[in-house]
This record gives structure tokens, C-alpha cells and sequence, in this order.
């Protein structure tokens, strides 16, 4: 944890130096302050390395990183807060901020974060998250950006151009045809028709890029009932009855969200950055592109996602904490540590970096962040995230059983019903 | 899993003197009653104490009374998970019973498969509720799935059969799966009834000329009544608890037509981080619980001594 104090160079040494080299040892492994730090397990691949980096190059303070598996991050953080135990730096899910904020979790760093000098170049949906009441509780710590993947080989194979993907559902409809006329098990399009995350992830960019929105922009009132969603459904549930995507995608609870198209049968799926690194590792095969997620008739719109990282309220070393979480937004770190590793910085003045240029892959998810949106809601994970919450009821009846009217109408009178009861 | 109590076997007179056998007896007892308090009393009384509060997981928790009942009585998703659930405990349990007590009556008589038939029914049971669950997951993957692969090995099937894409498939598919992990259990509670009663009985009827199925009918299945009481609380309670298959095969998918009663409060409680209103559909679902098993027990009410 600390440093160890120096043992005597030599016995000829008056008595006194050795006691005062170990009475100053002593006091500067008093003078440590160690930071607590928690960490939903998802992130344990970047973060492990990140601590152990800021450890190493910091004598004063050491962090002490505790990984919480992400299903019961919200409820341990919860119990933590309330019995007085809170960390002293928590990172977690950017859309869990606004509820942790109005709950009055966490310790208001407007000041600090204001007065940074690239402040102005952090994502703006992670601080929009991260806003309450005018107050700023916590600055971004990880981005990620829905993207839409597509098979270069599968594209040329269908006589399609690999360099021009998609810009319109049109075009996602006309080259998905093709692809799937390819035969052989190959299917144009697929998403995860059980995985209420995933497709907020990646499905309500559709809806963003034609203009439309689930909630109103204050969050507080529904307005799943739109033409915009009424026709991004009706997208959909035209592919899946044209035999293009796979049946099992109706089942999918995110198992296959990527591993499908890894398997290299498929044209095109939403995806994030995540994905870039994935597949350049472990599915070197797949010759894949990365595009924006369109818009009906053009435009294009992302889910900016990733960890916010803030304090909680009670933390007894605030300001070494401000100081670890100011040290993660280093260039040091975004570019030799994030970027370097593959996945994207979340300061915009970064995404042009050494490593983006070795594969202007990453520049795409990148640039999806900086102008991505995010809802913000107090009760996402009721909305959004709960695999029977009501967004993935709506897929589920539109896409699958075709009753895109009677879905849109159920899922406005529960986003209401849901909405009603914020507490 | 709670336990019921049963009909006691015989009723003592009371003694009028409090002596040291009773002292001895309640010494006993205590390791039981403090587990039974710490663990079940205790809850019970805070979870009853939650519930009258607006209790957010994060922040302050306010003081609601009734509110919780109220909102619940109006709560179309809670009375449709109950209602589901009560479907599938009808369904799951005469499909164990008849299955258990089929595997009963063949391992009931010594032989020499009998010691690896009773291993190879019981060995489910000790296999836990979720990791069984997430077995049957991947035997089910219409990609990489085993049962899959067989059906499409044999020509039986073209396409990766759906085994959890609607209502009716999942549910015939998990009560397969259920049956299949917990008969076991019911078939060796059956089989201690069947063992407990007396053979005199059997030559006794067999002598008035009794042929097998009138012995099983006449015999067996009413001195069973007791064995079956057991075994029908556990079986229903167990159902009407379930959760851990549901929330990991199906998620309450597909259009969250398979969400139980347990699954609601869940998703009360650590979805939609209302404590207090998990609370009060917790109680709910305790006093159903309650009412159902006292109908049970007496339907199935039995003063008959051996």
C-alpha cells in the first residue's frame, strides 16, 4: 500500500538516523490517505490497470478499488450511503445520476468541475446526466456511443459498396434484402429482441434521428405516442417479417447481442464501441465497418453512454477524491490508457489521438458520443433497463406480434403510470 | 422455503405443574425458536413495518399508512403476476405429484436398481434452483443448445425449436424443467408415506381378495392423506414462490407474460428501488400464501391413527 521504510544502509550509523529515518517513514506511511472506490464489475478490465497506474505514480494518496457486481450496484450503494458507509469515489452508470443526485447521494463538485480548463470538452451528455437543481455532481469517467456495424464482406458479396453504409432506413431495408438473398443462414439485419438495455442502447437512436423522443426533454412526461415511434417500430417489424433478421433474435436477452454478428452471417446491428475492440481481438475474421445510426430520411443520432464518476455525500477525503477523478480525465490516462486499450476518451478534444489514427474506426462512436443523447429520467431503469419494464413490452408486442398501434398506446400509459410515481 | 405447521400427532393433556422435564424440553427448543425469531419473526415484523412507508432504496423514507395497499389494489401488474402464478402452481403441481409418486411406487420395493434409481431421481433436487436454471439456459440455446441439436440431429426438426418465445411454450417448457429438478424430493417424502404403512394391512387385503389397483385405492392413497398434506404445502408453496426460473429463463418475457409473484416484488424493490411497496406486495402474497395452505391442510385433514 505504502512505501516501506528503508532499512538501515549500514550498522556504523549513529543510532539516532536510523531512528529518525524510520520515525519518517512511519509518518509519511501515516500521511498515505487511501480512497476508497467503487466500480461495477463491467469495468474491471479498464479499471484495474487505471488504479494500479495511479498507485503507482502517487505516494500520498493510494485508492483502494472495490469492483460491485453491476446488478446489485444501485441497492449496495444504496445500503452504503444510508448505514453511513459510503465510498469515497463511486463510478457507475451515467443514467443512474440524475436519481443518485435528486436522492441527495452525492457531494455538489459544481465548483470544482466548472474550473476545470477542458471543461467545456467533456461529454456533454454525461454532464447533463450529472446535472441536478443547476448543480454539477460528477464529471464522465468512461464513454461509450451507439454505432451500426456492418459486414464489409457480406456488403461486397452482395454487390453492395463496403465504403458506403446505410444512411437512411431505405437503404438499411434495400441492403438488408440483398443480404439476406445471399442464402446460406445469412440474415441482413439482427438486434436483441429480449435485452431492454440493448435496445435502448441501440434502437432509440432510430427514433432521435427521425426527430422524434419517448420522453419530453424536462424527462417528467411520455411521449412514446408519436408518429416517430409508431414508424421506427414499424421499421423494425417490417424486417423481422421479411425473414431478415434471425428468429432466435426474439429470445436474445443480450447473450448474442454481439456474438451474432461475430459469427459473420450477418449484415448489419446496432452496437457500440465496445464492439470495435472486441471484434478486432477475438474475431479477427470479421472484416466489419462502423457507421451512424440514421434517421428515417437521413440524419443520425447515438445513445452517448459510459460511467460517470462522482462523490458521494459524506466522503471523509473529498478533496483527494476530486483529485484521483481529475487525474482520470489526464490525457495520460484518456489517451495512454482508454484509448490505447480501445475504447473511446471522454473528453471530445481526444478523440483525435495516436491510437484513433491507427484505426479511424473508433473516430466514428467517438464523434456518436459528443453529439449522443441520453434520457434523463429518475426512473430509467424502471422505463428502459428492466427486462418487464415497459420499452421492451412495446418492441416485444410491435416487432413480434405486429400490433405496433396497441403497443405504442399501452407503453404511453405505462411510461405515465411509471412517471406518476417518482417519488 | 416457510414452514407450515401440521396437525400435531397427539395431543397431551396440559400439566398443571411446570417441572424440569418441561424446563429440559424448552432448553431444547431455544436453538430453534432464536433461529426461528432472528430469521423469520423478526423480518416478518419489520417487512410489516416497511410497508406503511414510502421507502426509496436512496434517500429518506416517509411515513404513508395504507398508501402502499391502496396503490397496490390498483396495480394491474402485481394481480396479473398473482395471477400467473397461481396457473403455474396449478399446472406444476399434480404434473410433480403424478410424477413423483409414479417414481415412488417403482423404487418402493428393495431390489437391486432400486439404490441407483433413487440417486439418479434425487440427484436434481441438490442441484440449486438458479445453477439448474442456467442449465437448462444452454440446454435450451436455439444455436449451441443440446436439445436442439438432438431434435435437428434425428430429422425430427428443421428449425431450432422456441422453447420460451410465447406464454404456452415457456410455461410447459419450465414446468418440465421443474418437474425434472424437484419430483425427487416429493417422490422420497411420498415414499416415507408409502413405507409407513403396515404391511399387515396389504395381507390383510389381499386375503379379502383386494387385486393391485384396489389396493393402491383403497389402501395406500387414504393412509396417505398425511404424506400428502406435506407434500402438497411444499409443492404449492414452492410454487407459488417461484422466481429464480422465470427471472433467469424467461427474464418475464416474452411481453412480460411470465412474471410471478416473487418476480413483481422483485422488480418493486430492486428495479424500481421501492422498499416499502416491495414490502407491501410481500405481504400480500404472505396472507394468499396462508390462506391457500389452510385450505389445504384442511381438505386434507386426517385423525386416523395406525
Amino acid at each position: 500500500m505504502s512505501s516501506k521504510p528503508q532499512s538501515s544502509r549500514s550498522q556504523r550509523r549513529p543510532l539516532y538516523i536510523i531512528t529518525l529515518t524510520a520515525l519518517f517513514s512511519l509518518s509519511s506511511a501515516f500521511a498515505a490517505t487511501t480512497i476508497s472506490f467503487w466500480v461495477r464489475t463491467d469495468d474491471a478490465g479498464f479499471v484495474q490497470p487505471l488504479v494500479k497506474a495511479y498507485n503507482d505514480t502517487h505516494q500520498d494518496v493510494q485508492v483502494k478499488l472495490n469492483l460491485v457486481p453491476s446488478a446489485n450496484f444501485v441497492a449496495k450503494f444504496g445500503a452504503a450511503v444510508a448505514g453511513g458507509a459510503a465510498p469515497d469515489v463511486v463510478a457507475t452508470d451515467l443514467i443512474y445520476m440524475p436519481a443518485f443526485a435528486a436522492a441527495g447521494q452525492l457531494t455538489d463538485l459544481s465548483a470544482q468541475i466548472r474550473a476545470l480548463p477542458f471543461y467545456n470538452k467533456l461529454s456533454p451528455s454525461h454532464l447533463r446526466l450529472a446535472t441536478s437543481g443547476g448543480k454539477l455532481y460528477g464529471v464522465p469517467f468512461s464513454a461509450e456511443g451507439s454505432i451500426l456495424l456492418f459486414n464489409k464482406d457480406l456488403f461486397k458479396r452482395a454487390n453492395l459498396d463496403p465504403n458506403k453504409p446505410p444512411t437512411t432506413w431505405a437503404e438499411i431495408r434495400a441492403d438488408s434484402a440483398k443480404i439476406t438473398a445471399l442464402g446460406g443462414g445469412v440474415k441482413g439485419f439482427y438486434f436483441s429482441g429480449s435485452c431492454a438495455g440493448c435496445n435502448a442502447f441501440t434502437f432509440l437512436p432510430f427514433i432521435w434521428a427521425s426527430g422524434g423522443d419517448v420522453l419530453s426533454a424536462d424527462g417528467k412526461t411520455a411521449t412514446v405516442d408519436s408518429p416517430a415511434v409508431r414508424k421506427a417500430l414499424t421499421f423494425y417489424r417490417d424486417l423481422w417479417r421479411g425473414g431478415q433478421i434471425l428468429r432466435s433474435a426474439k429470445t436474445d436477452a443480450g447473450t448474442d447481442f454481439l456474438n451474432a454478428f461475430a459469427s459473420g452471417k450477418i449484415g448489419m446491428a446496432g452496437s457500440g464501441a465496445f464492439a470495435i475492440g472486441t471484434l478486432k481481438d477475438k474475431y479477427p475474421n470479421v472484416n466489419f465497418g462502423v457507421a451512424f445510426i440514421p434517421g428515417e430520411t437521413g440524419n443520425s443520432s447515438s445513445f452517448a453512454g459510459g460511467d460517470t464518476i462522482a462523490v458521494p455525500k459524506g466522503s471523509a477525503h473529498a478533496k483527494e477524491a476530486f483529485d484521483f477523478i481529475t487525474w482520470c480525465l489526464s490525457p495520460e490516462v484518456q489517451v495512454q490508457q482508454f484509448a490505447k486499450n480501445g475504447s473511446i476518451p471522454v473528453r471530445t478534444d481526444l478523440a483525435q489521438n495516436d491510437y484513433s489514427k491507427l484505426d479511424p474506426r473508433f473516430v466514428v462512436p467517438a464523434e456518436a458520443m459528443a453529439s449522443g443523447r441520453t434520457p434523463y429520467s429518475l426512473v430509467y431503469n424502471d422505463l428502459f433497463n428492466s427486462g418487464s419494464g415497459p420499452w421492451l413490452k412495446m418492441i416485444q408486442r410491435a416487432v413480434f406480434s405486429g400490433d405496433v398501434n396497441g403497443a405504442v398506446k399501452e407503453a404511453q400509459a405505462s411510461f405515465t403510470r411509471i412517471l406518476d410515481t417518482q417519488r | 422455503m416457510r414452514t407450515d405447521t401440521l396437525p400435531s400427532l397427539n395431543q397431551r393433556p396440559a400439566r398443571r405443574k411446570f417441572n424440569r422435564r418441561a424446563g429440559l424440553g424448552w432448553l431444547f427448543i431455544a436453538p430453534c425458536v432464536a433461529f426461528v425469531i432472528v430469521f423469520f419473526v423478526v423480518p416478518l415484523i419489520m417487512t410489516a413495518w416497511m410497508s406503511l412507508f414510502s421507502w426509496p432504496l436512496l434517500g429518506a423514507h416517509r411515513y404513508i399508512a395504507f398508501g402502499n395497499y391502496a396503490e397496490l389494489s390498483r396495480d394491474p401488474t402485481f394481480w396479473a403476476a398473482l395471477k400467473f402464478t397461481l396457473l403455474y402452481a396449478l399446472i406444476v403441481t399434480p404434473a410433480i405429484f403424478l410424477v413423483a409418486f409414479a417414481l415412488a411406487v417403482i423404487v418402493r420395493r428393495p431390489s437391486r436398481a432400486v439404490g441407483f434409481l433413487r440417486t439418479a431421481y434425487f440427484l436434481p433436487v441438490v442441484i440449486g434452483l438458479g445453477t439448474a436454471s442456467v442449465l437448462w439456459v444452454w440446454l435450451l440455446n436455439p444455436q449451441v443448445g443440446v436439445l436442439n441439436a438432438i431434435t435437428q440431429g434425428l430429422r425430427l426438426t428443421t428449425d431450432p425449436i422456441p422453447y420460451l418465445d410465447s406464454i404456452r411454450n415457456a410455461l410447459t417448457t419450465i414446468s418440465a424443467m421443474i418437474v425434472w429438478k424437484t419430483a425427487g424430493l416429493t417422490m422420497l417424502l411420498l415414499l416415507v408415506g408409502l413405507q409407513a404403512i403396515p404391511t399387515s394391512l396389504y395381507e390383510a387385503a389381499r386375503i379379502d381378495g383386494a387385486n393391485w389397483w384396489q389396493q393402491l385405492v383403497r389402501v395406500t392413497l387414504p393412509l396417505m392423506r398425511r404424506t400428502f398434506a406435506l407434500a402438497l404445502v411444499l409443492s404449492v408453496t414452492g410454487s407459488m414462490l417461484a422466481f429464480d426460473q422465470f427471472y433467469i429463463l424467461t427474464h418475464g418475457g416474452p411481453e412480460n407474460s411470465t412474471i410471478t409473484a416473487v418476480f413483481a416484488i422483485y422488480n418493486a424493490s430492486f428495479v424500481s428501488f421501492r422498499l416499502g411497496y416491495g414490502a407491501a406486495l410481500s405481504i400480500v402474497l404472505l396472507v394468499v400464501l396462508v390462506i391457500i395452505s389452510i385450505v389445504q391442510l384442511y381438505l386434507l385433514r386426517d385423525d386416523t391413527q395406525y
